[in-house]
């Protein structure tokens, strides 16, 4: 193979590397660089870290980033949850490709929409409340989104029910895929329905979990925007008690012209998720080598 | 088989490359485009809250002659950060739609936008009431375009039932607490609306402060530091919030409420008093067949501002990319014609803003009334424009929703506000000198 045989397919694969790497190494690179800067429309003065020494001295900032964090209590609900629906379903429960549509509804509606008519029903007199009222549990009747107190919970509970469809579809991917003579040998054994869940099933299963966990974390970190902007009022409320890392990103540059603000943030993010990426990738690696094995 | 693989990988790969090529050629160009010298942007908001604005757009950009305007509505998201990038990349519109108070004046600050002075007839840009926010330097920056006085509402059937006089809205703030038990003990939510987006505490305390100084510029002053909310004075408005909850005034689905949904419960009779605004004086007047009266905040305060009524207008400039600023200004004064505010009435059931529009054309005498108070006589502006958009974000917004979620005190959203307000001048130095020298201009 002469050189230039050598060279052609990264000649052919040149343009679309530079394009790509103008979409989003380019605005990467700014995003750096605006972090080190007091921005005012597209640019200003070199401020080197001061941005960030605004931001790490700033209540605001640490408690975004703390119901960030709360909201990791979420995944192992979701993950215990979606398990425990999925194994019912592989157990063929009667009209089960039924359920399997009906839970991975809310995945595939749009989180704004949901978002919305999740905030109706749990509004203080809305039809959660009613409900509740007449049963007779009044003392369970609380103001949901209006209080401080319980705001980011219903947020909460609105992520699990949404993001954990995608859990369930994910394990019942994986468990109609396991070799069912094990499950079958299990049972011949005299294991229970719990053991073989347990000892067989779950142990096969270890890695599509760690994969769901980690997408679970990226997102309960960087992509619960849509969830806190609808049920929080646009603005994280009440007071600041749904506040969460992107919508004080989205508040410094679209309500606060601090764009150079909104950048050092930005890259905070960045390099948590990016840290949080690294392992996902490795166990992809992982899962491709013991479906090849 | 094997040839005809290699083959069809070869084409996709020059294919891929073509297109690569053609996609980074085509982003490579800045999307410039020639325009006639006559042709003129307008970005524009407002048929967000006033329906039927954009009909008005559409035909006054028809009928006018001396230039091609082609009008965009913008996202409310978006309104200043897309004006301000487009103008630091020297690619603003022709005309801008501009809030008041800081919501242009960072703008102007920034040197985005023309002074109106000089471009537009002075008579014309002061019927228009751009109000005094608009000012900076002796220069103004805005023509108004729609007024929004800033009212409280009451509802006059409610008022009958609990024994209050309808014609009567209470004007001190004892009267006001005492009418509120007499509600009270009828069985009614005597004031309120929805608080769970947050706009409601921003018009309380808008409403509030006024009470508080005696000019927009020592409300500005809030923020430079030569005043601080820490001081009792100054974060009255929501010591008075905190009364009216700890005295179970609020009605109690006020939290987990929106603004508007808020102020239907006023016009639907379960909650009795409340803030609302005067664009939608004539819908709920006609849909109550005028049991809505208008009234200014009761009266807590002893400013110089306190008991007036509060009168704000959307209005809109000229940026520093006009092409031809004078043909812009030809246009905003085009806006001003008899004709214009007409048919701004006739499409959208409002009012122009503009003290010479002939208001017989009102029917209802509730708006009538409401108008001749807000609009014709003494006013003044709307003092909660001058606040800067991280404090409103991370103060002014929680601390309303706190106080009437029972959460903090007064005096804590009075502590939380000064801690805002010192973090506004650390992320904001630049900024803190033009808002010295706008509080001069404002006293």
């Amino acid at each position: 193979m002469d050189q230039t045989s050598r060279l052609k397919p990264y000649l052919y694969v040149a343009p679309l590397v530079a394009l790509l790497l103008f979409v989003f190494g380019y605005p990467l690179v700014q995003i750096f660089e605006y972090s080190f800067k007091q921005i005012r429309g597209i640019d200003g003065p070199w401020i080197g870290f001061r941005n960030y020494e605004l931001i790490f001295g700033q209540d605001l900032f640490w408690e975004a980033v703390r119901h960030n964090l709360m909201l990791l209590i979420a995944i192992p609900i979701m993950i215990a949850w979606s398990l425990l629906v999925a194994i019912l379903l592989y157990d063929r429960l009667k009209g089960w490709k039924v359920y399997r549509i009906v839970i991975f509804v809310p995945y595939i509606l749009a989180v704004p929409i949901i978002a919305a008519i999740m905030k109706k029903m749990f509004q203080f007199n809305g039809p959660v409340n009613e409900a509740l009222r007449w049963l007779g549990a009044d003392f369970l009747a609380l103001d949901w989104i209006g209080s401080s107190d319980y705001a980011l919970w219903t947020v909460m509970l609105l992520i699990i029910w949404r993001e954990a469809a995608l859990g369930i579809v994910l394990f019942l991917a994986r468990l109609l895929n396991l070799d069912e003579s094990l499950t079958e040998a299990a049972k011949l054994d005299g294991a229970n329905w719990w053991q073989r869940v347990w000892y067989v099933i779950l142990p096969q299963m270890r890695v599509v979990i760690e994969f769901y966990a980690v997408i679970s974390v990226i997102t309960m970190l960087s992509s619960v925007f849509a969830y806190v902007y609808i049920m929080g009022g646009g603005r994280g409320g009440p007071g600041t008690s749904t506040m969460v890392v992107e919508l004080y990103i989205f508040g410094a540059i679209v309500r606060q012209s601090l764009p150079g603000i909104a950048s050092a943030v930005s890259v905070l993010l960045f390099l948590v998720s990016l840290l949080l990426i690294v392992p996902l990738f490795a166990m992809r690696r992982r899962a491709n080598e013991e479906e090849t094995a | 088989m094997t040839k005809t693989t290699d083959l069809s990988r070869r084409r996709l790969m020059q294919a891929s490359a073509a297109l690569g090529a053609g996609a980074l050629a085509g982003s490579a160009f800045p999307a410039w485009r020639a325009r006639a010298a006559e042709e003129m942007t307008m970005w524009w908001w407002g048929e967000q809250e006033l329906p039927g604005l954009q009909g008005y757009v559409d035909e006054v950009v028809k009928k006018y002659g001396a230039a091609t305007v082609k009008p965009m509505l913008q996202d409310t998201a978006v309104v200043i950060s897309q004006f301000q990038t487009a103008a630091a990349a020297g690619n603003a519109p022709d005309i801008q739609f501009l809030w008041n108070g800081i919501y242009h004046m960072e703008s102007v600050w920034l040197g985005y936008v023309q002074a109106l002075d000089g471009l537009v007839k002075d008579d014309v840009l002061k019927a228009s009431q751009p109000t005094l926010l608009s000012n900076y330097d002796g220069h103004t920056y805005r023509m108004g375009w729609y007024p929004l006085p800033m009212i409280w509402i009451y509802n006059k059937d409610m008022f009958e039932k609990a024994g209050l006089d309808p014609e009567k809205a209470p004007e001190t703030w004892d009267a006001f607490l005492a009418a509120c038990e007499k509600l009270k003990s009828a069985g009614m939510s005597p004031v309120g609306g929805g608080i769970q987006d947050g706009y409601w505490g921003e018009w309380f305390f808008g409403h509030g402060l006024a009470q508080c100084v005696d000019s927009p510029g020592q409300a500005v002053e809030l923020f430079t530091g030569e005043r601080s909310f820490e001081d009792p004075a100054y974060h009255a408005p929501w010591v008075k919030l905190e009364e009216l909850k700890k005295a179970g005034f609020l009605n109690p689905e006020m939290s987990s409420t929106e603004l508007y949904p808020g102020i239907d419960l006023i016009v639907a009779g379960k909650v009795a008093m409340g803030e609302s605004i005067g664009s939608r004086m004539p819908a709920d007047s006609k849909k109550t067949n005028g049991k809505i009266g208008a009234m200014v905040m009761p009266v807590f305060g002893k400013s110089k501002l306190a008991g007036k009524p509060i009168f704000d207008t959307q209005g809109i400039g000229i940026s520093k990319d006009a092409k031809d600023p004078k043909a812009a200004a030809a246009f905003l004064e085009f806006l001003q014609a008899p004709e214009q505010l007409k048919l701004l009435h006739e499409k959208t059931g409002w009012l122009p803003s503009n003290n010479t529009f002939d208001t017989s054309v009102i029917q209802d005498a509730a708006v009538v009334s409401m108008w001749k108070r807000w609009g014709q006589g003494e006013n003044i502006p709307y003092v909660a424009n001058v606040v800067p958009g991280q404090w409103y974000e991370q103060a002014l917004l929680p601390a309303g929703q706190q106080v009437v979620a029972g959460k903090i005190t007064g005096a804590e959203a009075g502590a939380l506000a000064a801690k805002v307000a010192k973090e506004w001048r650390d992320f904001n130095p630049d900024m803190v000198d033009h808002y010295k020298k706008w509080a001069k201009d404002l006293g």
